[in-house]
């Protein structure tokens, strides 16, 4: 069979599969098994264990769940209303500080950890009754937290980001320092919006400042240099020259764990287990996926499917930027449906070749990519932040939150024209930071 | 993926086949996080002989490397119990009634079958690698069937939480695919799911 | 007949081209018999090509044998440090009582070997040169194969095990001191870039590396006579190709690092022999300790002049 044809027919059968209920790794395995079976014969059944296990079979695999645990030990302290708190009351003499002091604290916080829903519900269990209570619109208030949490799988460290790197075999140092300027211009570009809607909304006194004395604002330093320490530490670590990125994370981890517990008095075995329980439940279920999609791969690649695609998408004469356009289009549907890991596992294999055929950059096209899955983050069906705010802020309605999240959905799509237009800011401080790339 | 939700459970209701599962599943959890743990210590001390002391690490990667992979496999059932691998349930959410059940049951149908698939060529290579005495080939040479034994675990209680799943729904302990029938509940995913009822 | 081959490299390695001469000299023979190449790691990964090679669900790689040292000790001597002179030498070693021997073992696993060939490699230092064992001692270094680490460690260096693709990052930022590995790796990792000096591989050399063709023996046995005897008379073609270009690469591989400014070291007799005492006391010893008929097999290795 034509192996055209042949992806086609894996495509259709992959996502009614998927949408069957069954879990994302056991789907790709799955169908995967199926069209070995059917046109590899049975001798390839028995290379899943080993491919199984050969996919996680990489250092660099380390760090996710070392930042999964980070993210998870900090998610359960205070440390993110101290931050919130912080930022508060030293914005409070700029217009609109309030949304403000809650999209930065947003994006101190993703720096912190590589999960975008610990980002969101740690910064947005302070920060929507706040807003709320000081008149700010109800979709601005969860909107606003939704798109800022989803900044923790941009701003480093990242999990997709590394997942990335291993799925391309580029450097995740790199990689880290290119969602660093990008993220910050998503920042500015979400509160650029809140203000302005919450002006439209004609509640612009709340957009007035309340007043806070000098003392007020010192007193609160020393709360948020724990989360400094983390941050300086785990840069010192990685760049250096104490740790390779890979083992940075796991500095992080115990430093993450060490202040919870020191600082934080995370000292209950039963608050310790949570976090442990929770950063278990998702590494185990990203790393599962890792290695059901290592085996997906295989039967891509074996069966010529996925060469056959890039040649294919090389003979299109088609202008690059038509090209990218419709990689983000199909990046955008998979995103919708699919947890931003699944989609680069499946996707990177077959659009680096052409990604780098057409002559774009591989650190610039991760931005891309990742800013992608934020839409989907924060998109139904499946927008995982909109639940965690839906979870935190029961009596908004749903549909506020979709409604209230869509302008930010705009923000992140000008975000993917300006990075279209200027691609130094993604390449220009890891270049910069790490020396010209080869 | 939130860092602190309650989360929902697989349930168990009389049946001690569906506790004594859920118990070693829950086993597998703590194994799996004490795996983790582990590999954040031996990581650190890894940077600690080389950057302090200036010392040899020949064997800390590749322990560490093992230990991610075991906590990664002996984990999958625990993950499993805790409803953790994400899934899309548009369908399961659309159709109602008996049609749920139909495909709740064939899901878990699809699931046991690939396990099982997976679990007898896991044995299969556990033993080829025991019986032939394969080696890693570093200056380490761990015995290969030592980390290649957390497939045939990991497999294999996966499936076993899979047959429970199964079991469950048949006798009615859970609904297919733990979508209560209220239509006041939020679903997105098992995730979504979890998140909205848990926070 | 279609054949799969796998390998790890990138589209301009001379194993890449290794892999095409044959598969381009079959196909010209017209005997019904198609290589696909699968490059680049995209079917198997590096180390994963032995076993499904040796299962018969792979027909052909090409890769170190070394790699597969875990499941045939021997094998271990394929990567030994001192054994190999040049490549003059390393040419005459391939047809000798010794490769007979790695041969039958290969053949236990059902594996054939189509086409010799080894590669070279050399150090790098990150301040200093690195030409005898006294310049290793108190570094941080990445070696490439169990028996270098052996050897280094017993030279008094600090073992740091990392992917060769960790190398540049790594000796940026200072987590490594000095590294030994491939001379193409060398220069497709750009590691000129952060090194202080270079000992390429020249008149001697510490660190070969066995890189041979292989196919599985069964699939060998079902093709037909015609298709047999095309894959073999490709193969030697291939051989001798793989045999000048290795010589080629060595040399080539300086260029790079004198452009980039970085001092060319060279190793000596004296410092190969003094290596060798290293290795004698490390690396063979161990490799004789784990090894069924180690002694024997290290004997016809060293006896091959
Ligand atoms: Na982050
Ligand atoms: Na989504």
């Amino acid at each position: 069979m034509d192996p055209l044809l042949l992806g086609g027919l894996v495509a259709i059968s992959t996502i009614v599969v998927l949408f069957s209920g069954l879990s994302v790794a056991l789907a790709l395995l799955f169908v995967a098994a199926g069209f070995l079976l059917i046109f590899d014969g049975a001798r390839s059944l028995q290379l899943m264990p080993e491919i199984l296990f050969g996919s996680l079979n990489d250092f660099a695999l380390l760090s996710i769940p070392m930042f999964i645990i980070m993210g998870a030990a900090i998610a359960s302290t205070r440390a993110g209303s101290d931050l919130y708190e912080a930022l508060e009351r030293w914005l409070t003499r700029v217009p609109g500080g309030l949304v403000i002091s809650n999209l930065g604290a947003c994006a101190l916080f993703a720096a912190m950890s590589g999960s975008s829903p610990a980002t969101c519900a740690a910064i947005g269990k302070m920060g929507i009754p706040e807003m709320r209570k000081r008149g700010y619109p109800d979709g601005v208030a969860a909107g606003s937290i939704a798109a800022g949490g989803s900044l923790g799988i941009l701003i480093p460290p990242s999990v997709t980001m590394i997942v990335y790197g291993i799925a391309t075999e580029t450097s995740i140092g790199r990689l880290f320092l290119a969602g660093v300027l990008p993220g910050i211009l998503l920042v500015g570009l979400f509160m650029a919006w809140s203000i302005f809607a919450t002006w439209r909304s004609g509640n612009a006194q709340v957009l007035a400042f309340t007043n806070y004395s000098w003392r007020q604002k010192f007193e609160i330093l020393p709360r948020v240099l724990p989360f400094l320490a983390i941050i300086v530490g785990v840069l010192y670590a990685m760049y250096g020259g104490i740790a390779t990125p890979s083992e940075t994370a796991a500095v992080g981890a115990l430093l993450t764990l060490l202040i919870a517990v020191i600082i934080y008095r995370l000292w209950s075995p039963v608050a310790i287990w949570a976090v442990l329980r929770d950063s278990t439940r998702e590494s185990v279920m990203i790393l599962w996926i890792i290695a059901a999609a290592g085996v997906f791969s295989y039967m891509l690649s074996s069966l010529f499917i996925t060469q056959s695609i890039a040649e294919w998408i090389g003979t299109l004469e088609v202008n690059r930027w038509v090209l990218m356009g419709m990689i983000n289009v199909f990046l955008l549907i998979a995103g919708f449906f699919l947890p931003p890991v699944a989609v680069i596992l499946m996707a990177a294999p077959i659009l680096l070749p052409i990604i780098t055929t057409a002559g774009f950059d591989p650190i610039w096209f991760a931005v891309i990519l990742t800013i992608n899955m934020e839409i989907g983050l924060i998109s139904p069906p499946v927008g995982l932040n909109l639940y965690v705010i839906n979870g935190i802020a029961p009596d908004i309605k749903l549909r506020t939150i979709l409604t209230g999240s869509l302008p930010y959905v705009g923000c992140m799509v000008l975000a993917i024209v300006i990075l279209s237009l200027v691609p130094g800011l993604a390449t220009w401080l890891p270049d910069a930071v790490m020396g010209d790339r080869f | 993926m939130s860092g602190h939700s309650a989360g929902s459970v697989a349930r168990v209701g009389n049946n001690p086949f569906l506790k004594a599962v859920a118990a070693l599943s829950t086993l597998c959890g703590w194994t799996s996080a004490a795996l983790v743990v582990a590999a954040v210590a031996i990581t650190c001390q890894m940077i600690f002989i080389r950057f302090v002391l200036n010392g040899s690490t020949v064997w800390q990667t590749e322990a560490v490397i093992y230990l991610v992979i075991a906590s990664t496999l002996i984990g999958l059932p625990y993950v499993q119990r805790l409803r953790g691998h994400v899934n899309v349930d548009l369908v399961p959410l659309a159709v109602k009634g008996r049609a749920r059940k139909v495909l709740g049951i064939a899901v878990l149908l699809a699931a046991i079958a690939i396990m099982g698939v997976v679990l007898f060529y896991a044995v299969e290579l556990w033993l080829f690698a025991y019986e032939r005495n394969w080696k890693s080939d570093t200056v380490w040479g761990v015995r290969l069937w030592i980390p290649y034994l957390a497939m045939p675990v990991g497999f294999g209680l996966l499936t076993l939480q899979l047959i429970a799943d199964l079991v469950a729904v048949l006798t009615n302990v859970e609904p297919p695919f733990g979508i209560d029938e209220d239509p006041l509940t939020v679903h997105a995913g098992a995730e979504g799911a979890r998140d909205a009822e848990g926070l | 007949t279609e054949l799969r081959l796998s390998h790890q490299w990138s589209n301009n390695d001379i194993r890449h081209k290794v892999a095409e001469i044959v598969a381009e000299e079959v196909a010209a023979a017209d005997v019904d018999l198609e290589i696909k190449i699968f490059g680049s790691s995209s079917l198997f990964k590096a180390r994963e090509q032995y076993t499904p090679l040796t299962r018969g669900q792979l027909d052909m790689t090409i890769l170190p044998l070394s790699y597969a040292g875990g499941q045939q000790p021997a094998y271990n001597l394929t990567l030994m440090p001192g054994l190999v002179k040049n490549h003059d030498h390393a040419a005459r070693l391939n047809d000798s009582p010794f490769m007979d021997e790695i041969k039958e073992i290969a053949a236990e696993d059902d594996v054939m070997i189509l086409v010799d060939g080894y590669l070279a490699g050399g150090f790098v230092g990150k301040e200093k040169c690195v030409t005898k064992p006294e310049d290793v001692e108190g570094l941080q270094t990445r070696a490439a194969g169990k028996s270098f680490e052996q050897m280094l460690a017993g030279a008094g260096a600090s073992i740091a095990s990392m992917a060769s693709s960790e190398i540049y990052n790594a000796m940026q930022t200072g987590v490594l001191d000095a590294a030994n590995t491939s001379s193409s790796s060398f220069v497709s990792y750009r590691i000129y870039e952060q090194a202080a000096c270079y000992t390429p591989a020249g008149d001697v050399a510490l660190w070969f590396m066995y890189q041979p063709m292989l196919i599985n023996k069964t699939t060998f046995e079902n093709l037909n006579e015609e298709q047999q005897n095309a894959l073999l008379a490709a193969s030697e073609k291939a051989e001798a190709f793989y045999l000048e270009e290795a010589k080629k690469e060595d040399e080539a591989s300086i260029a790079p690092f004198e452009q980039a400014g970085v001092e060319i070291a060279r190793m000596t007799q004296e410092d190969f022999d003094a290596w060798r005492e290293v290795a004698k006391e490390t690396s063979y010893k161990a490799f004789v300790e784990e090894t069924p008929n180690g002694q024997e097999l290290l004997d016809k290795a060293l006896a091959v002049e």
